[in-house]
């Protein structure tokens, strides 16, 4: 039991059953127990037989080993046995065993060791489970090389007939490269065991050139059997087995002249005994790959399309250079558009269209093979390199007799792949029949020909569908459809009829098969004269009474000709009857060519009705065509090559009756309606301030080109070269328009408009055919004399009143205004201040001061040379105007004792109306109130005359301080100012008391004042002359004050 | 240009008196040398634009191998007397036109849509072979023509890869050049005026 024990548990192969126990200390304690148990039973194996292992390579037979005890020699003898149904014991001078493959389930294996000094005995359980399944080493039969593809072919043996069962095994290949045997592939490769022996190929290309470096082959295997429950594990390595290429003198690369897809990888390599430098593709340089000894490789990825001598691959090597040449295309596309058709039913034609461009030519191009599946026959595409760009190949196949039906598959191949297009064609539905040749055309008779022709090819079996072209001068074409049965000879003859006898006619024809494909191309033109023939009917005539009415016009029309001719009245029966003058013009338009007449059906005409027209501008009798209409008819349609749009023709329809035509209708007509092509004819008839009267006049007929509709009249104001009257179409809201449908309306009075203005009128007509062109005028209308005169008498009403309002009103006031203008100057004479007389002053010789006793002026005398004034001596004065001695140097001042009041003198003529009186020779100007308004009747012309002087009134003063009053009145304006001027130059006034009236003589250095009544100093009275005193300042009169009524402070 | 060594001086030499007709002839030949030159160069330019990359990119010179039957003009033949460089040029051009006709058909198969290449081949190959004859009549004008049958020409120098077939069509282009230009050198001296 022990043994039992000891020998069962330490074999993990034998039996790996496994104590479990349920808590960690059971555990604990078990895997102490079990440590001191297997140093025990170790202790104890060198005694007994130990370490039993069993394997199988075939499934039928398990190879069994154990170690014998150590103290065994060699040549001890060992009893195997199995315990099963009936024990087996195999005695051995060794330590394994061959058995066969034990059932499924536990044995006990007992080995005992028959020693000189006793037995030791070991009992196993042997179970398959614990079995290894470990394959033979494979072996390669054979590993060969296909260098033009660097393709390595591996053969093995299988070895299947050992394996009793049926199995799958995976093969296990490795590719190793170069010396230093790189793993360069790994695969894997599956086959199944079928009881027998079988050779395997195994194929692997590589991506290197196999010349480039020694490739190394090993395989292994593993046999999957299902039904086998133990261990499988992979078999041994074969040994590896190798191809290389023995390498020449010269530098070579490789692979040489390859052909491959667009966008795959390939790799070159340059096999040489000296040190390649470089290496390109095209001008593209690579990084060089370094493999055994001297040789190179370069990889390309994705490599493009080719040109068409190949992408070079040079290695350069020091002084030599190597290189090889790769196509980079594409396999060939399906051929598209595959159609077979025969031209003469005795060879088909298949034409395709090789779709997308391979990038190969020459050897490499695509190769084309023709196979046609019923009769097994084929044909080649022969390779004509001249004609590959055309889109479209062809192929030419003999037909097999008595074949219809054709079964077409087209192969296309080249060196990168292969496609293919089928086609299945009823041959003789696709007949396209060469071009009629030989083509004749023979008389029969004035209105029937002959037509042959040739026509190759082998049609007897069909009918030929053929069309004939018959073109007649001046007329449309024909064509007529025929049926003929087809013929051997390739001869073919027609007859056609229906023709007009002696009529040049031209024939053409082309032919399909009955069972439609394709129409020929048209023959040769042939032109044919037909015979002449007795007419069938007379002419169709019409006669007309010339407009003098001694002569009968006669017309009559032969085929599509007519020609005319004069013949004197003869006894034409019912000559035609005018009957114009209960008839009213009608009016029509056609459409297109034709114009369209109807008429109401009249019994009494019994015969037929007749249609003559003819140009309305060409002069009677005119006649372009006429036309007979049964008499049942109600309406015609009039068409003419010669009819013209835009020309009025006149259409007169005749009805026939017993005593002959009678004139129905007159119409006028144009086949279509043009636009007038020149613009009425306008003229202004009159001209007011307010309106314009335009008339007009009509326009031809020939020019009018259609029915007159109206006209279209604009205007607006504008001048010649600003009117903007461009485009009258556009609605423009300053352009009026008016539109006259009143066509029998010539004139046409514009109102409403402005006197003196300048307008711009544009007439033109329209028709339904359009709108004329037009034509424009430029119109001032006169000017307003009511507004006028209305104009310039009101302003001289107004000045005429304001003139008699401010007389009244200077009248009135004439107090105030000689008080506050004029006041009375009081004689000095009369002053007792300046009385310095003799007694007085003498008798009192020390009266040194002025007395200051009031005087009272009792004179003043006032000079005046040739004055026609009235010498005023009354002390009142009335205006305020003192004497000026004429010649002041003759005055002596110091016996002149008057103080004179001079008004200053103003040299320049000033028009006034008053002049006159003045005498005009007088340097004294009176002037009053009044005259500082000048009269304003004629602004204008006073201004000329006074541009620069302000007209009106005006301040005669500067004053400087005042600035408004120097805003009004600019200084030189102040000189110039032809009114109301003060007697002094202000600015030689010296500051006195406000009060002070002042005046003093800008000629003189003697300075008069006013009332010396104001003057309390003498030096006063006798100021220095000093130009340098200020001026006054504010001090003076400002004629404003006299309309502000802002007395000066 | 100095006189080369052995050349003919028709006005030295009174046995070699050039008649108007044989004068003419040889004008008429080193003309068509001259012209044939502008040509080979032509021709050689527009083979290097058909074979791709590098061809014709500078730097990418292919070594000059030799070529079967067919050796380069070589400088040590300018010590030979001018009808012996005569006889050398006509035999060369004798056996150019099969190799330019090899060359032609191997580019008839990598550049099939190139006629005008094509064209200049064959013209080359035909052109040689007039030339290679006018040489050959000035030769037996002048009393110098080859001794003996000519050798057949040499078979056609074939490459069994593409690209040494286009580095051979390059060489077969460059010695028809070479040797073209060689004669028309040579007859430049039998020209009257010629550099002597």
């Amino acid at each position: 039991m022990d043994i039992y024990l000891c020998s069962k548990r330490p074999s993990w192969l034998v039996d790996n059953r496994r104590m479990r126990t349920t808590s960690d200390f059971q555990w604990l304690l078990s895997a102490f127990v079990l440590l001191y148990l297997m140093n025990h039973v170790n202790s104890q194996r060198k005694e007994t037989p130990y370490d039993l292992k069993c394997t199988t390579n075939n499934l039928q037979t398990w190879d069994c080993s154990w170690k014998a005890p150590s103290e065994a020699g060699h040549g001890t003898l060992s009893e195997f046995c199995i315990d099963n149904r009936s024990r087996s014991c195999y005695q051995l001078a060794r330590t394994n065993i061959e058995i066969p493959a034990l059932s499924r389930g536990d044995h006990e294996i007992t080995i005992r060791s028959l020693q000189d000094a006793g037995s030791s005995t070991s009992k196993f359980i042997l179970n398959e489970k614990n079995i290894s399944l470990i394959p033979d080493t494979p072996e390669i039969l054979n590993l060969s090389a296909d260098f033009s593809t660097s393709t390595l072919h591996v053969k093995w043996n299988d070895k299947g007939s050992v394996y009793p069962r049926h199995s799958n095994v995976i093969w296990e290949i490795k590719i190793l490269r170069k010396k230093s045997m790189e793993l360069v592939k790994l695969v894997t490769h599956n086959t199944t065991l079928n009881g027998k022996d079988a050779v395997h190929h195994w194929s692997w290309v590589s991506d290197l050139p196999l010349e480039c470096a020694t490739h190394y082959v090993g395989i292994r295997c593993y046999v999957d059997n299902l039904l086998f429950s133990g261990h499988k594990e992979w078999s041994d390595w074969s040994p590896v087995k190798n191809v290389s290429w023995t390498p020449a003198s010269q530098p070579k690369v490789f692979p040489q002249d390859k052909v491959i897809l667009v966008g795959s990888d390939i790799t070159f390599c340059c096999v040489s005994q000296e040190k390649v430098l470089s290496a390109q593709i095209g001008s593209t340089y690579c990084p060089l790959i370094h493999l055994d000894g001297e040789n190179v490789a370069i990889k390309i990825r994705n490599i493009s399309v080719s040109d068409s001598s190949g992408t070079n691959v040079v290695f350069m090597i020091e002084d030599n250079v190597c290189g090889t040449v790769v196509f980079a295309g594409y396999p060939p596309d399906t051929p598209q558009k595959l159609n077979c058709e025969t031209h003469d039913l005795k060879e088909i034609i298949c034409s395709w269209n090789p779709g997308r461009p391979t990038g190969l030519v020459g050897p490499r191009n695509t190769s084309y093979t023709l196979f046609e599946g019923f009769s097994g026959k084929y044909v080649r595409f022969k390779r004509v390199e001249v004609s590959t760009n055309e889109s479209y190949h062809q192929l030419l196949f003999q037909m097999v007799p008595n074949q219809e039906i054709y079964n077409f598959t087209l192969y296309a191949r080249n060196p990168l792949g292969r496609s293919q297009s089928t086609i299945l064609v009823n041959i003789t539905e696709k007949v396209y029949p060469h071009t009629p040749t030989s083509f004749k055309v023979k008389d029969i008779n004035s209105t029937a020909v002959i037509l042959s022709w040739h026509l190759p090819g082998s049609f007897a079996k069909i009918n030929l569908l053929c069309q004939i072209e018959i073109k007649k001068i001046n007329s449309v074409q024909e064509l007529r459809n025929v049926t003929i049965k087809g013929v051997e000879n390739s001869s073919y003859r027609i007859a056609v009829g229906k023709l007009n006898p002696y009529t040049v006619y031209t024939f053409r024809i082309r032919c399909s098969t009955e069972t439609f494909w394709k129409w020929s191309k048209w023959s040769n033109k042939k032109q044919h004269l037909t015979t002449e023939a007795i007419p069938s009917k007379g002419p169709d005539t019409w006669r007309e009474w010339s407009s003098d009415g001694k002569n009968l016009i006669i017309y009559w029309k032969i085929w599509a000709f007519f020609s005319e001719a004069y013949k004197g009245p003869e006894d034409f029966m019912n000559p035609i009857s005018l009957a114009l003058h209960d008839l009213q013009t009608e009016q029509a338009v056609g459409m297109g060519k034709g114009i369209l007449l109807t008429w109401h059906h009249d019994p009494n005409m019994t015969c037929d009705y007749v249609i003559k027209w003819c140009n309305s501008s060409r002069s009677e009798p005119c006649l372009m065509d006429w036309r007979k209409v049964p008499s049942n008819s109600t309406e015609a349609l009039i068409q003419s090559d010669q009819f013209r749009p835009g020309v009025r023709y006149n259409f007169f329809l005749y009805g026939c009756r017993n005593q002959g035509y009678q004139l129905l209708r007159s119409i006028i007509g144009y086949i279509e309606e043009l636009a007038p092509i020149v613009a009425p004819n306008f003229t202004v008839e009159d001209t007011s301030a307010d309106s314009i009267l335009v008339k007009w006049e009509d326009i031809p007929v020939e020019e009018l080109r259609g029915f007159l509709r109206g006209y279209l009249f604009y205007f607006e104001k504008g001048e010649r070269d600003t009117s903007k009257m461009r485009d009258l179409e556009s609605g423009r809201s300053d352009i009026k328009v008016k539109n006259i449908t009143d066509i029998s309306q010539k004139t046409l009075r514009i109102a409403d408009l402005q006197g003196k203005t300048s307008y711009h009128l544009v007439l033109r007509a329209y028709t339904d055919g359009g709108m004329g062109p037009e034509k424009s005028m430029f119109v001032v209308t006169k000017e307003n004399s009511v507004g006028l005169i209305i104009a310039i008498l009101i302003p001289v009403a107004v000045a005429v009143i304001v003139g008699v309002v401010t007389s009244i009103l200077c009248y009135r006031k004439r107090e105030w205004i000689k008080e506050t203008f004029y006041p009375d100057i009081p004689n000095p004479e009369n002053c007792k201040a300046l009385q310095f007389q003799k007694s007085v002053c003498e008798g009192s010789g020390a009266l040194k001061t002025l007395e200051m006793n009031p005087c009272t002026p009792n004179n003043v005398e006032v000079l005046e040379t040739r004055s026609t004034f009235p010498k005023i001596e009354d002390t009142e004065i009335i205006s305020p105007v003192a004497e000026c001695p004429e010649d002041s140097s003759d005055a002596e001042p110091e016996n002149h004792v008057v103080v004179s009041y001079c008004p200053p003198i103003i040299e320049e003529e000033i028009p006034n109306p008053a002049g006159d009186e003045a005498g005009g020779t007088s340097q004294v100007i009176y002037i009053d109130v009044q005259s500082m308004y000048q009269p304003q009747a004629k602004p204008e012309e006073e201004h000329e005359k006074d541009p620069g002087g302000g007209a009106g009134y005006k301040p005669q003063m500067h004053l400087p301080i005042n600035a408004t009053v120097e805003d009004i009145a600019a200084e030189d304006d102040l000189d110039k100012t032809a009114g109301y001027r003060p007697q002094a130059n202000v600015n030689t006034w010296n500051l006195v008391s406000p009060d002070s009236p002042r005046s003093t003589d800008s000629n003189s250095e003697i300075v008069s004042f006013g009332s010396p009544c104001s003057i309390n100093s003498r030096q006063f009275l006798i100021p220095p002359k000093d130009e340098d005193s200020p001026q006054s300042n504010g001090g003076g009169w400002s004629f404003t004050n006299f309309f502000q009524n802002k007395p000066n402070d | 240009m100095s006189r080369r060594e052995g050349s003919l001086d028709p006005q030295a030499d009174s046995s070699v008196s050039l008649l108007p007709h044989l004068e003419a002839k040889i004008r008429q030949t080193h003309s068509l040398a001259h012209l044939l030159t502008k040509y080979a160069e032509q021709l050689l330019q527009e083979y290097v634009q058909h074979q791709g990359d590098p061809f014709g990119l500078p730097g990418f010179s292919p070594p000059r191998l030799p070529v079967a039957g067919l050796s380069a003009p070589a400088p040590s033949q300018a010590g030979l007397p001018l009808p012996e460089r005569l006889r050398l040029d006509a035999a060369a051009l004798a056996a150019l036109p099969p190799m330019l006709d090899a060359v032609r058909r191997r580019q008839a198969e990598l550049n099939p849509h190139a006629p005008r290449l094509l064209r200049h081949l064959e013209d080359a190959a035909r052109q040689a072979r007039a030339l290679g004859a006018a040489v050959e009549t000035v030769l037996a004008a002048l009393g110098a023509a080859a001794r003996g049958p000519r050798p057949e020409p040499p078979a056609a120098a074939t490459a069994a890869g593409v690209f040494p077939a286009k580095v051979l069509g390059l060489r077969v282009c460059g010695l028809y050049r070479d040797w073209v230009s060689r004669t028309e050198g040579d007859l430049s001296q039998l020209v009257p005026g010629g550099p002597a």
